[in-house]
């Protein structure tokens, strides 16, 4: 989604890529790249709103749907693609579902087609996990896991090693050529996994940038640095430091499981566990009846529910309100009938 | 669940966003990364989200009135779970309870997010507790959902996290309550 971001905006807007097209289902005559983006805030982003399948709207109808192919095929294996036509497009345009057989290609697929111009007419490229077979969304879950567990068990490498090398920097005894030797190694070995890592199939996922270079004796990779981390770690707090963070390197944490000070934040918020006992000592107060009702239960209901009755305030006089119109009426109707009292008629029998 | 002050947690929320923009703004023009607040999905973070203690601040989140926070915090904890260290202390942080609520929610999102959370979440110990009947009757009706990106969630954790017996076990007793019928299941 290439938006513009503001966080100024005081509002937070749900993800629109999942409402996105089903908009579109609901009315064909305003496609969604003109609708306008609305600048969200922030928006959360998971693997489920990501697939293998994306959907390519505003393709100008006029067979141009091979050149549409080659264009995705840039970006990585097309598995398989046709044209939607069940699904509503706007005038002289075509729709067209394309399966890419990774989920890299598909990302880097989007992020180059969307919002382009494409045979006079402006692409607008979705991920429509709804196509999704339930093989394909496993497959994906997996392929999620992998690529994290080897990223960070990269990561981590990367940190050993650059612990290693300034260590060795560090120690007195050390001799120029080992030191080199040291450094040097680390730098092939971090190429070739750079390498490694670019031509893997999650080569795509965008990578936060490095912060301008302050010390160039230090091999550098595409992946970010203890350092970056440390700058944007003071950012928050005071800006006016990060440039001094840079300069100096920051000590870098032994393993991922180390436990940090916890640093200081912008806006302070009570602890976890001072925050569990306010809760439960409100959650004692006022819901003691419900609480005596959700025990008496055999089994804990987990899942959507049917909505709940309303509860009614029987003190409420608005209760009322119905009975005492209808008392109301029927004395009305008494004093009118006292009036006008009804008289029978008595009929005088015949008498034969 | 008691009400939150909602000052308390726009100031959490807040906070995550002021983290959120601080990624977007170091970002490269050319990476989408951080334009679509992808700070807790891209792992290269995760070592500042550690320090930062944001585990903690996406769990705090689900316990909010406002569902925009939930769907947030949710989303957060489904991108973090899958790392062994997060997953661990959403565990010991009383996760799985504040997650099967979330399955209760009308927000799509956040029940995608809490289902795949709860599938990062079985480790050998707490397989058993996300495995209970509850949850696996409500993954049944799940399964049974027009919406397709719940049906396939659903299923793969039915098939993947649950034995056959379990499964078949939780179908039987759902035959006699005739609960799936007439239950909204969660919309857009």
């Amino acid at each position: 989604m290439a938006a513009p971001v503001s966080h100024k905006q005081s509002c937070w807007k749900a993800p629109e890529v999942f409402k996105h097209h089903e908009q579109r289902k609901i009315c064909i005559s305003r496609p969604k790249y003109r609708e306008g983006r609305k600048a969200k805030a922030v928006k959360v982003y998971t693997i489920n709103l990501e697939s293998c399948y994306v959907m390519v709207q505003g393709v100008p109808a006029i067979g141009v749907m091979n050149e549409l192919i080659q264009l995705c095929a840039l970006y990585g294996t097309v598995e398989e693609y046709r044209p939607l036509d069940e699904y509503p497009a706007e005038e002289f345009t075509e729709v067209y579902l394309v399966k890419f057989q990774r989920l890299a290609s598909a990302r880097a697929a989007k992020r180059h087609m969307d919002e382009k111009s494409f045979y006079g007419g402006v692409l607008h490229v979705c991920y429509v996990p709804e196509y999704e077979t339930v093989e394909d969304t496993r497959l994906k879950l997996q392929d999620r896991m992998k690529y994290i567990m080897k990223t960070l068990h990269y990561i981590a490498k990367e940190k050993r090693q650059m612990e290693d090398a300034a260590a060795e920097t560090t120690s007195p005894n050390a001799t120029l050529a080992p030191s080199e030797a040291t450094t040097s190694k680390p730098s092939t070995t971090v190429t070739d996994n750079t390498e490694d890592l670019s031509s893997h199939e999650y080569s795509a996922f965008p990578l936060i940038p490095l912060p301008p270079r302050e010390y160039p004796g230090c091999y550098r990779t595409n992946l970010p640095t203890e350092d970056k981390m440390g700058t944007l770690h003071n950012a928050i707090v005071d800006k006016r430091h990060s440039s001094d963070n840079m300069t100096s390197p920051n000590t870098p944490s032994d393993t991922f499981r180390d436990q940090q000070v916890p640093l200081q934040a912008s806006v302070r918020f009570l602890p976890r566990t001072t925050q569990l006992e306010n809760r439960k000592r409100l959650a004692e107060e006022g819901t003691e009846q419900s609480l005596k009702e959700a025990t008496s239960q055999s089994e804990i209901f987990i899942g959507p529910k049917l909505p709940e009755q309303p509860k009614l305030d029987m003190e409420d006089e608005s209760l009322n309100t119905t009975v005492k119109i209808i008392r109301d009426t029927l004395k009305q109707v008494e004093s009118v009938a006292e009036v006008k009292p009804v008289v029978k008629k008595v009929k005088k029998r015949r008498r034969i | 669940m008691s009400r939150k002050g909602s000052a308390e947690g726009s100031d959490r929320f807040e906070y995550l966003q002021t983290l959120v923009t601080e990624f977007q703004d170091t970002d490269s023009e050319g990476a989408s990364a951080g334009k679509s607040g992808k700070f807790s999905y891209d792992p290269k973070n995760y070592n500042h989200l550690r320090d930062l203690q944001v585990t903690d601040l996406f769990l705090d989140m689900l316990t909010e009135d406002n569902d925009n926070f939930v769907e947030f915090g949710m989303g957060g904890l489904c991108n973090l779970s899958m790392v062994p260290e997060f997953r661990d202390f959403i565990l010991q942080n009383d996760g799985i309870n504040l997650i099967t609520n979330c399955l209760s929610k009308r927000n799509e999102e956040t029940v995608l997010s809490a289902i795949t959370t709860l599938m990062n979440l079985i480790t050998i110990n707490s397989r058993s507790e996300i495995t209970q009947p509850g949850v696996l009757h409500c993954m049944l009706r799940f399964s049974l959902s027009e919406s397709p990106r719940l049906r396939n969630l659903a299923s793969v954790f039915l098939q993947d996290c649950c034995s056959e017996e379990q499964v078949a076990q939780a179908e039987k007793q759902m035959q006699g309550q005739q609960t799936a019928l007439g239950i909204p299941l969660p919309k857009d």
